[in-house]
């Protein structure tokens, strides 16, 4: 059996079905490595060993009797800590909500537990999924598992750490401005915003009502497919892995470029890995075009405006009464809702429309965008001035204002840090299965899935370098 | 009411207090301070528009999800 830390779901479940493999034995060696090494990249603030062993135990005695629930039968995954699991405390990495326990499954999570997916713990997030990282919260920051020193992104932080760093195969986190995206294309991993609503939000602590999304986080677009199968459950009509195998021939791809060469000009690494990504979907047999969207500052910052008024109305009456309990990079971020007016989000609200017109309309004339994620590539955790310039330089908030599906991997590496860079494909609405298949074709190319943390030989690196919040 | 921090202009204090973040102005006043200018800086990004044009923001009469 190979190093069981790097099995992806699907791997998985053919070494169950194989009976090579048992549930009981892969959650005891994850449950060893994330003892053995959690407190150098806090990917996990809590791990429910007994939870996950019953449970283990307990898909064992199915699969073995041949009581089969589905592909994710007996897999493993952890959660980011703002999704309720019932009969752990919330805490969305906050003071504010340490005893917050859950009373019931978040309906994400119950689709999974449905599908027989064993849940192994909370993973770590910005505060309240909007902060940043801070050595004044309740539970240490996560850390880039390639590289301690370096900000693995988030605000969805654990989950692609924990991905990244071998712990789990899955990870299921959140998105209100890219905060999925974020976290797995800089770990080198995949993380998939579906289309707004189409994973149910309920039992998940709100960043902004109308802009937030639950998704799948793995380290292959297959097993992202599997999960986001398990999360929307019946009310799909087919598994939305059914076209990975079909490659991206025939396919029209419009390239969003002025987004990063004149918008908000990208770091040349990160260009540079872009004009790779359209020159492999060229020779996949794709037309690649380029296309235009709005300025990216407009849509941007018409997803600001919205984002922080309805943060505001969430934390309005803790910001009143308790401020103190936030940490200063989250205090900072959720505090100017204060200063807009109804006006001002009617505005954007308006805005917004028009806006889903604009992505619709370029998705009339192609079947998927490929935009820039992040235009810079990962920065050093206690680099403050620098990590705070990077949070505005994405592309991936548009899509929380629009609710188109998107996804974000691995589009190289940094020959300066060492560390992955990323690239993001839009799909139209409901449409996954196209995005994915986009999405797989080119993993299977590049295979940049299969890069591991240099260090996950040994063991991370000490002494780290410290966040200035 | 106490006067207005030293590193917060008046209108911007006033308009914490209406917002009820009196603690705030009084113990974070640099933090209320980035907050209204990340405010501003947002507003003027988002680019100009007349509220009474269509399409108007949507209105969904099924309310449960």
């Amino acid at each position: 059996m190979t190093d069981l830390r790097w099995l992806t779901a699907t791997e998985i479940g053919a070494a169950y079905a194989s009976r090579q493999l048992s549930p009981v034995e892969l959650v005891q060696a994850l449950l060893t490595e994330i003892g053995a090494r959690n407190a150098d990249c806090g990917a996990f603030i809590r791990v429910d060993e007994e939870g996950a062993l019953a449970a283990a135990r307990h898909a064992e005695a199915d699969i073995m009797s041949g009581r089969t629930l589905g592909p994710l039968h007996g897999v493993p995954l952890g959660a980011k800590d703002n999704i309720d699991i019932a009969g752990q405390p919330t805490t969305c990495h906050s003071k504010i909500l340490l005893d917050n326990v859950a009373h019931q499954d978040a309906a994400a999570i119950a689709n999974l537990r449905a599908t027989g997916a064993i849940m192994l713990g909370k993973q770590s997030l910005h505060e309240f999924a909007f902060g940043g990282p801070s050595k004044e919260l309740p539970f240490p920051f996560a850390r880039h598992p390639w590289n301690t020193d370096y900000h693995p992104g988030g605000s969805s932080s654990g989950s692609g750490v924990a991905l990244a760093a071998g712990f789990v195969p899955l990870s299921l986190g959140t998105d209100a401005g890219g905060s999925i995206r974020n976290p797995a294309g800089n770990c080198g991993v995949v993380g998939l915003k579906p289309t707004y609503d189409l994973v149910s939000r309920r039992g998940v602590f709100p960043v902004a009502f109308t802009l937030d999304h639950v998704g799948p986080m793995a380290r292959s677009v297959a097993d992202v497919a599997l999960m986001l199968d398990a999360l929307v459950g019946s009310r799909r009509e087919r598994s939305y892995g059914a076209e990975l195998d079909r490659g991206v021939r025939g396919l029209r791809i419009g390239f969003v470029r002025q987004w990063h060469e004149t918008d908000m000009v990208a770091d040349p690494e990160v260009a540079a890995a872009l004009d790779e990504v359209e020159r492999v979907l060229r020779r996949e047999g794709a037309e690649v075009r380029t296309i235009p969207l709005p300025r990216l500052q407009e849509l941007a910052a018409v997803q600001r405006i919205i984002l922080l008024a309805e943060t505001w109305a969430v934390h309005a009456k803790w910001l009143r009464e308790r401020p103190q309990d936030y940490s200063l990079p989250c205090r900072r971020k959720v505090m100017p809702g204060a200063f807009l007016s109804a006006g001002d989000y009617i505005n954007a609200q308006q805005w917004r429309a028009r806006m889903i017109d604009a992505v619709d309309d370029a998705l009339g004339e192609v079947d998927v965008l490929l935009t820039a994620s992040g235009m810079d590539p990962p920065f050093r955790i206690d680099d403050g001035p620098g990590l705070a310039g990077t949070y505005p330089r994405q592309g991936r908030s548009p899509f929380n204002l629009t609710g188109h599906p998107a996804i974000a991997m691995q589009s190289g590496l940094s020959k300066v840090s060492g560390l992955p860079l990323s690239v993001q494909f839009v799909g139209r609405a409901y449409d996954e299965a196209t995005l994915l298949r986009v999405a797989a074709a080119y993993e299977r190319v590049t295979q940049w899935s299969k890069q591991r943390p240099p260090m996950s030989k040994n063991s991370f690196r000490r002494g780290h370098a410290a966040a200035t919040a | 009411m106490p006067p207005p921090n030293k590193g917060l202009d008046i209108d911007t204090a006033a308009t914490a207090r209406a917002a009820g973040l009196d603690k705030a102005v009084a113990e974070f006043p640099d933090c209320v301070a980035d907050a209204a200018r990340a405010a501003a800086l947002d507003l003027a990004d988002m680019p100009a528009i007349d509220g009474s044009t269509e399409p108007w923001p949507a209105m969904r009469i099924r309310s449960r999800r």
